[in-house]
């Protein structure tokens, strides 16, 4: 006989999504390149995930610990962040620095707002700019991956340069632009390295093929948006194009600004995270246009090699602003009370 | 179901919730319960709560009027039975908590002998005039019969203010459960058609659409077919629309078929629309030409939790405890029982909580249909992920909204819109985080009227 009757406010069904399935979601996602990850830089990127992500939820459930708060590792959001964080490392950190990391993206790039959804900027992002800042020279030191033969040349490939040490092709790029080199090396080969991610850098920027098909599956299962990840890689291809327009000889392809670095994880991972991203569609597309043009800004004209980190932090920044900005007008116009 | 004619029809945003409609759909309207005792509320609709025109301990016939308010947005409420008022007193009311009702005791009651009118082929719809069919209507009592209760008098009179053109007849029924409106399309098709006619004549609307759900293919069909036999009439038109949540809100109906939007904050009428529900048209037709009031209705009662779920035709004021004893009450021991659908429903706390005029079913929702976290309401903060503002029907910022109201800065609310939301619930029924959205919404609305009360005097 029915003696409990619950009593609450319409709506009394809901679709069977909560926030712990849309972060297993981005962790699923994420999979196919922490695989990439372990197979070119072997036991040592494995040994860096483990240690973000173990740091980060370490950090999280000792801040909500400390302000008597309930328990929210459940929600699987710092298992996120420590992913990411661990993804835009290069492989060569020691594993205490992406300790640190983590423990700074969770409690001053997270908990200290608040806890989730609070954050005005992307917690993996603010550990990443924090060991930039304090570990210069760890942060920029690259390793080739492990899969490359020695006898096979990297992207740098006709170049003066050293390919062991100036691994990365966005650090070649700088250079060639600073020294001004010719940039007209990109062949076809380097083009398939870039993709499969045979070429040194961070952990998980390398493969654009592993992360392109975990954003895919992100699109699937609707856990964001294609309007972010579209803005954000058009916007870098058309101002990448327009450098190269500019100076063919200084400045790189554009396929090559987009298929190296870290810009499709930046694309289809970091600038998707909802919480520090618009919530309008037309703020998504002015948000996505701004992440992709700053680090091309950066790239191209900037001091460092790469944009990504810093072109994400200062558009979570306007965020607020371009909600505000691009309200959204009801249906029926807006109504002159 | 078959296939059947595919409806291209829509607007933006909604929801798809499972539909659940093979519980009822094939359940033929049946006499409700032989009720001892029913409980007429005073306040079935949107406008003036009625006087009582009976004192206790008086005899009242079935069809007497026993309220009736001078006001002219109301609608006066009669005795579905013939017994004895045993007392006026409050009653529990799905809408506004509480409310006078009228008790009367049946002295003598037959389900079956009480059904619906049948339209004999004499009805013409030159017989009567405008003024007689609003007279009609407005004697019966009659309301909206889809939900809001709005009384259909002062939708469908002619107001040289706001001229009506359009006359669009709502048998979307995109509530999940819910089939009174599908099985009335299909057994009383005729009157619904002599309604339509009726309500065209009396509102000075000169086309009809009657949107239809395309997930109710049999419900096309049969409309169409009785729509040639009735009499050619070019001007009456079925538009299969596309199944979606919620179609069947008349803002959105009107942006599916017309392609027009209504000012927020608006009323249809101002676009030179009236929408009415398939059921209320039929109501019309017994209205005008049986001249009987509206003290029945179809009502649902459905749900996985009833033994017997089925369409019943039953008096107005049954209270829920009969309705549910005689669909072999409920097999779990923890349920929730809505008035209405899950999506716009309102979930009552007491049993003998009468059935109203807009009442269209009693759904009783298992633990395992409401979902673990939404049993329990655990919620996590907002992580923004946008998903209720591509789903809202109108165009708003829910969570923008509901946060607003939750921090009590109702100004910030009403900056994004907050008085154009209707409370679809798509917004809670997509949340991740299980924000009660549409709940906070509503506070807010509550709490903006109170302001405005309070600032008047």
């Amino acid at each position: 006989m029915l003696s409990d009757i619950r009593v609450s406010c319409s709506p009394h069904i809901s679709e069977r999504f909560s926030t712990r399935s849309v972060m297993i979601d981005v962790i699923i996602g994420l999979a196919p390149a922490m695989a990439a990850a372990v197979y070119f830089f072997r036991m040592h990127a494995l040994m860096l995930i483990v240690a973000c992500v173990t740091s980060c939820v370490a950090a999280e459930w000792l801040c909500n610990l400390i302000r008597k708060k309930p328990n929210s590792l459940d929600d699987f959001s710092a298992v996120v962040t420590g992913v990411i964080l661990a993804l835009s490392l290069p492989p060569s950190l020691p594993i205490w620095a992406a300790v640190i990391g983590g423990v700074f993206s969770i409690t001053i790039g997270k908990m200290v707002f608040g806890g989730l959804g609070g954050n005005i900027f992307n917690p993996a992002m603010a550990g990443r700019t924090f060991l930039t800042v304090s570990f210069g020279v760890l942060m920029t030191s690259w390793t080739v991956p492990a899969s490359i033969i020695p006898e096979m040349p990297a992207v740098a490939q006709e170049n003066t340069l050293d390919a062991r040490t100036q691994a990365t092709p966005l650090a070649w790029s700088k250079l060639a632009i600073k020294n001004e080199l010719g940039a007209d090396i990109y062949s076809e080969q380097q083009f398939m390295a870039t993709l499969t991610g045979e070429v040194g850098g961070c952990l998980g920027e390398t493969s654009v093929i592993a992360l392109l098909i975990g954003g895919i599956y992100l699109l699937i299962r609707r856990t964001i948006n294609f309007h972010i990840p579209l803005a954000v890689l058009s916007a870098a291809f058309v101002f990448a194009g327009i450098a190269y327009l500019i100076d063919s000889y200084v400045y790189v392809q554009p396929f090559f600004h987009l298929t190296s670095g870290g810009l499709f994880l930046c694309a289809f991972f970091i600038a998707t995270d909802p919480v520090t991203a618009p919530l309008t569609r037309r703020g998504m597309w002015v948000f996505g246009i701004g992440v992709g043009a700053l680090t091309m800004l950066i790239r191209i004209v900037g001091e460092y090699p790469e944009g990504i980190m810093f072109s994400i932090l200062i558009m979570n920044a306007v965020t607020p602003l371009i909600d505000r900005f691009f309200k959204r007008i009801p249906a029926g116009g807006s109504p002159n009370v | 179901m078959n296939v059947g004619p595919v409806g291209r029809f829509t607007f933006s945003g909604g929801v798809h919730p499972p539909e659940n409609k093979g519980l009822t759909c094939d359940s033929q309207i049946q006499p409700g319960p032989a009720v001892k005792k029913v409980a007429v509320m005073l306040s079935q609709h949107i406008g003036a709560v009625c006087r009582p025109l009976v004192r206790k301990a008086e005899a009242v016939q079935a069809g007497q009027k026993i309220g009736d308010s001078d006001s002219f947005v109301s609608a006066p409420v009669h005795s579905p039975i013939n017994g004895k008022v045993k007392e006026i007193a409050l009653r529990s009311h799905a809408v506004l908590g509480r409310g006078m009702a009228v008790v009367i005791d049946a002295l003598e009651y037959n389900p079956s002998k009480r059904s619906y009118f049948k339209l004999d082929d004499s009805f013409d719809v030159d017989n009567y005039t405008s003024e007689q069919i609003c007279e009609a209507v407005r004697n019966t009592g009659l309301v909206g019969m889809g939900g809001a209760g709005f009384p259909t008098r002062v939708k469908i009179e002619p107001n040289p203010r706001l001229p009506k053109e359009t006359l669009i007849i709502n048998g979307c029924e995109c509530e999940p459960y819910i089939t009174c409106d599908y099985r009335i399309m299909l057994e009383w098709t005729r009157q619904i058609i002599a309604g339509i006619k009726l309500a065209r004549k009396a509102s000075g609307c000169s086309k009809v659409f009657i949107g239809i759900e395309d997930n109710k293919p049999r419900a096309i069909e049969v409309m169409n077919i009785a729509l040639k036999d009735f009499g050619k009439d070019d001007r009456i038109k079925v538009v299969p629309v596309k199944t979606k949540y919620p179609q069947g809100g008349e803002r959105q109906l009107i942006k599916a078929i017309l392609k027009k939007n209504v000012p927020a904050g608006g009323i249809p009428p101002m676009i030179g629309v009236v929408v009415l529900n398939v059921a209320t048209t039929a109501a019309i037709a017994e209205a005008v030409v049986s001249n009987l009031p509206l003290t029945h209705r179809v009502v649902s009662v459905t749900g996985e939790a009833i033994a017997n779920p089925g369409n019943y035709y039953v008096p107005i004021g049954t209270s829920v405890q009969d309705l549910l004893d005689f669909c072999g009450s409920v097999t779990q021991k923890s349920a929730k029982v809505v008035f209405g659908g899950p999506m716009m429903g309102i979930a009552i706390a007491d049993l003998e909580t009468p059935i109203t005029k807009a009442t269209n079913a009693v759904t009783v929702l298992t633990k395992d249909q409401i979902g673990r976290a939404k049993f329990a309401r655990r919620q996590t903060p907002c992580i923004r992920c946008g998903r209720c503002l591509q789903v809202c029907p109108e165009n708003l910022n829910p969570t923008r909204i509901a946060h607003a109201v939750k921090n009590n800065l109702l100004k910030v609310a009403e900056r994004y819109y907050m008085s154009a939301c209707i409370e679809c619930g798509c917004c809670s029924y997509v949340c991740p985080a299980n924000i009660e959205v549409t709940g906070y919404i509503k506070t807010g609305k509550i709490f903006l009227a109170r302001q405005k009360k309070k600032m008047a005097q």
